[in-house]
């Protein structure tokens, strides 16, 4: 038998660049810092790049035909991510594990590596839709189960009560709901649409959903923002209603959801700026952070400040400020971003986001069922909108929500969280090019 | 005087850090030009027909497991060769089932088949809306609609 390789050379040429720009990144603070032109530890550089390029190699072996710029996107993503948390390492705490001390860039590199690995074994392994689409409720019902359990067992960091102490190390379960969440939707959606997209009650002038058809998602969906809205977490919220109108939408082409979803949005806004003292002071906070400097405004003023410093070009790597924002490498990685790499650099980051998005929607245009195109939809909508809610947040454009950005931030769940969405994206796309082949006529591979 | 000339090479450095980020961005969107123009673009582009049937399983092999019938807005399905989907198969009945597009969504209508007709493995007595992605199983035949 002859062995044919499905070889993804655009794939290696949008990685290639890689190699210059993270050794760099990490040569340019390192002279920075010290003050003397020497090339410093580029260990973690081409240990970043080995990885990446190992993942390109075992996608070609495993015959992945999958879209070819996710993973050079997310390198990048990654990769500038990895440069700033090495300039921010010195500078912010950390992490003791397996009897090593290690620092958030070295954990990161860590968390990469689980990450892709994941993201691989997704790839290769998901050759079907059938477990996902087949048994949504399960998935459901896990997802559920994770918040109840978060809620119950959880410990709480900076006033929200989100981790689970999994042996030596800390999980957000929250980081992975959204992806259960996302998998029922796009099952359920794919399995009513036509009931949902066709029959609808008219009151008067206006259509009404056929509420019957739509109740069970309502109800899981209701409870999820009940479990996450009482966890404090309304980074989370946000997005994960920003997640469902976006479905919705995309599923039944219905204008009328969507302003419905907003209005129902506004409204709870309100209730809970009433209701919950932890809202009321977010939302004040970005109202006017001036109006307590020293501790509730004390974050957002900093984020502020390092943009201001940042300007059009930027600080330069290693000749900031930017640790003197509290919580820089988790919620403010991208105003540490402005700050040294000025407003060219963060456009440079918000536009690798917005190719991604681009990606994503195409995958979900060419799929061929109804599953995987509201499964693609959800994971671009799901990183697309986490990324557009942090950066607003960092800005003072929305109230500032502590989530993560995605490949950029520290923290291991969301960077596993993110790596199994893009696995979730080749797959479906290798589905996508299988069918194209079958018409062909060209033989399975 | 040394420290002057490590300044400017660090700006110069820092800026070759943000150009190459933004050759990265050139490649790709590069790349994406490219795949608008590509043969998957202009399948999607074509893409004007309502929907198509992939054949998964069919021991007669009529329709050909593995091929693909473009659909029209009306399909008759069944063992008489005057049906728009012609299936040969002991288990299918002269006029099977009916396969319609009505409005945005398909609907699949059993046409008193002696063996009956699954969706998704379950036998429907009634006109059945599809949605993308579902499998139908005439006789032996086993089929999913795509889009």
């Amino acid at each position: 038998m002859r062995l044919t390789l499905a070889w993804r050379w655009a794939e290696l040429r949008m990685l290639l660049p890689l190699a210059i720009l993270v050794p760099l990144g990490f040569f340019v603070t390192h002279v920075a810092r010290e003050g003397v032109l020497e090339a410093g530890s580029l260990t973690l550089a081409m240990g970043y790049l080995a990885l990446m390029l190992a993942a390109h190699a075992i996608l070609v072996l495993s015959g992945q035909r999958g879209d070819q710029l996710l993973l050079p996107l997310v390198a990048t993503i990654g990769g500038v991510g990895l440069v700033m948390l090495n300039r921010l390492a010195p500078e912010v705490e950390t992490t003791q594990a397996f009897g090593l001390q290690l620092d958030v860039a070295q954990t990161q590199l860590l968390w990469f590596s689980v990450g892709t690995v994941a993201m691989l074994v997704v790839a290769a392994g998901l050759r079907d839709d059938g477990p996902l689409r087949h048994y949504k409720y399960t998935w459901a019902a896990l997802g559920i189960g994770m918040l109840v359990f978060t809620a119950l067992f959880g410990f709480e960091v900076n006033g929200a009560r989100l981790w689970v102490a999994l042996g030596p190390i800390a999980v957000q379960p929250g980081e992975f709901v959204k992806i259960v969440l996302v998998i029922f939707i796009a099952g359920y959606l794919a399995d009513n649409r036509a009931l949902l997209t066709e029959a609808s009650l008219r009151i008067g002038p206006i259509r009404v959903p056929p509420l019957p058809y739509l109740l069970p998602m309502l109800a899981l969906f209701g409870v999820v923002m009940l479990v996450v809205v009482r966890q404090n977490d309304l980074g989370q919220a946000l997005l994960l209603f920003g997640i469902f109108l976006t479905m919705l939408f995309v599923a039944t082409g219905r204008r009328s959801y969507v302003l419905i979803g907003l209005l129902l949005f506004v409204a709870g806004v309100f209730v809970a700026y009433r209701l919950f003292p932890h809202v009321a002071v977010r939302v004040d906070i970005w109202i006017d952070p001036f109006a307590d400097p020293t501790d509730r405004g004390f974050q957002p003023i900093r984020g502020l400040f390092a943009f201001a410093r940042g300007g059009l070009f930027g600080e330069g790597l290693g000749q900031g400020l930017p640790s003197s924002i509290p919580l820089v490498h988790t919620d403010f990685i991208f105003a540490a971003i402005a700050e040294e790499l000025g407003l060219i650099g963060a456009f440079a980051v918000l536009a690798l986001f917005l190719t991604f998005v681009f990606r994503g929607l195409r995958i979900a245009m060419l799929a061929r069922d109804e599953f995987s195109a509201l499964l693609a939809v959800g994971i671009t909508a799901s990183l697309g909108l986490q990324t557009l809610i942090i950066v607003a947040g960092n800005l003072k454009l929305i109230p500032l929500t502590g989530i993560t950005l995605p490949f950029v931030s520290y923290g291991g769940s969301s960077i596993l969280a993110s790596f199994l969405m893009i696995g979730l994206l080749l797959s479906v796309s290798h589905r996508t090019a299988r069918a194209i082949d079958r018409e062909q006529g060209l033989p399975d591979r | 005087m040394t420290g002057e000339v490590l300044r400017i090479l660090l700006l110069a450095l820092q800026l070759g850090f943000v150009a190459i980020l933004y050759l990265i961005l050139l490649g790709f969107a590069r790349s994406l030009m490219r795949d608008l123009r590509s043969a998957e673009a202009q399948q999607l582009a074509s893409r004007t027909g309502i929907g198509r049937l992939a054949v998964l399983e069919s021991p007669d092999d009529e329709p050909p497991a593995g091929t693909t019938i473009s659909l029209g807005p009306i399909n008759s399905i069944g063992r008489n060769v005057n049906n728009t989907i012609y299936v040969e198969d002991d288990f299918a009945s002269a006029s099977h089932a009916m396969l319609t597009f009505r409005g945005r969504s398909w609907f699949v209508e059993d046409q008193g088949s002696t063996n009956g007709t699954y969706v998704n493995g379950h036998r429907i007595d009634r006109p059945v809306a599809l949605s993308y992605g579902d499998e139908i199983m005439i006789g032996r035949v086993r089929m999913r609609l795509e889009r």
